[in-house]
């Protein structure tokens, strides 16, 4: 691999690109993939094989040549609503998994560079927040304030935008008035169904780094499924 | 596929390369069988024989910095080694799980 390639790879993950990084195993020449570009000339004749592959998502050699093709697909970007106790342990196992994070809390307090140093945080009711955040189907959304006010609204923007992921937290009771306000809210009960309240999987623990771990194990769980 | 739990061991190579490290990257290529780590998964090995990421559960791993430096000794920029399954005794290099794999070494130059 070239030295120029490598930087070139790292730049498209770094912009969030979809690419596949395609190598040819026999000569050991490589080029970057993407939908609707022309290919480097030494991958011209094997491009409808490699458009293939790539389509599939799979990493591994292309049947009967010696091509092997690597796909990076779009990384999955995480809302953080709450800028509270749980989200600072979030920040820090989301460093280990690569995640993309941007934390909401139109709270100044709590809102603050210290507390999140090198993460994205927005001051902003999410309302006002979401229109700085560009959202679809690879973002998840965890809710931590338990405060209508602030989770329901941004609660509201996910369903809307089918956001693949979606969490809150709060006890069951909090859990039901939560339902029974997104129904008033015009929301069906299958929509609403596919939020997680109370958010996480059961691992017992109930300090902010044990909710924290409860809730990055789903999130990676519903990855797998989508 | 990688998604956004990719383990960043691409921007550790360019780390090395900005530290004037010779630096050969090792991807899994194939499996078959049981073997502990995916297609696709790397290790990046440098010339002082440092190693980061993983191409197996650390059963071959000791054997692909050998092989990195044998690579780098004799001037080349890509060779493909394959590991089967390891027979009983102790430390022998292999796949303890019974699977195989193949690696691909390349090179960053």
């Amino acid at each position: 691999m070239k030295k120029q390639l490598l930087k070139e790879i790292i730049e498209k993950k770094e912009k969030k690109i979809e690419f596949a990084i395609v190598t040819d195993l026999q000569n050991g020449e490589s080029c970057i993939f993407e939908k609707n570009k022309p290919i480097d000339k030494n991958f011209e004749k094997y491009k409808d094989k490699i458009d293939l592959h790539f389509r599939s998502k799979k990493d591994g050699i292309i049947e009967g040549t010696n091509i092997f093709l690597e796909t990076y697909i779009r990384p999955i970007k995480i809302i953080i609503v709450g800028a509270v106790h749980i989200a600072q342990y979030l920040v820090n196992f989301a460093k280990s998994l690569n995640f993309e994070i941007s934390i909401i809390d139109p709270r100044g307090y709590f809102a603050t560079e210290k507390r999140f140093p090198n993460i994205k945080v927005i001051n902003k009711w999410p309302k006002e927040a979401f229109e700085d955040i560009e959202t679809n189907q690879n973002s998840a959304l965890i809710a931590l304030t338990h405060d209508p006010k602030i989770d329901d609204p941004a609660l509201q923007h996910a369903l809307k935008n089918n956001f693949f992921y979606i969490g809150a937290l709060g006890s069951k009771k909090t859990h039901e008035n939560r339902c029974k306000r997104l129904k008033e809210a015009g929301f069906k009960d299958d929509e609403i169904k596919r939020i997680f309240g109370p958010i996480g999987i059961k691992l017992g623990g109930r300090s902010a780094p044990e909710i924290a771990l409860s809730i990055v194990a789903q999130l990676v769980s519903e990855t797998y499924k989508k | 596929m990688k998604n956004s739990f990719d383990e960043k061991i691409l921007e550790e190579a360019q780390d090395w390369l900005s530290a004037k490290r010779n630096v050969i990257l090792a991807t899994v290529t194939q499996t078959w069988g049981s073997s502990p780590r995916p297609v696709g998964s790397r290790m990046i090995i440098n010339d002082k024989g440092d190693f980061s990421g993983s191409v197996s559960g650390g059963c071959v791993e000791t054997a692909v910095v050998r092989e990195c430096l044998g690579l780098l000794k004799d001037k080349k920029t890509h060779k493909k080694i394959e590991f089967k399954v390891s027979n009983e005794s102790a430390w022998e290099i292999g796949l303890a799980c019974g699977g195989e794999i193949a690696i691909f070494l390349e090179q960053i130059n």
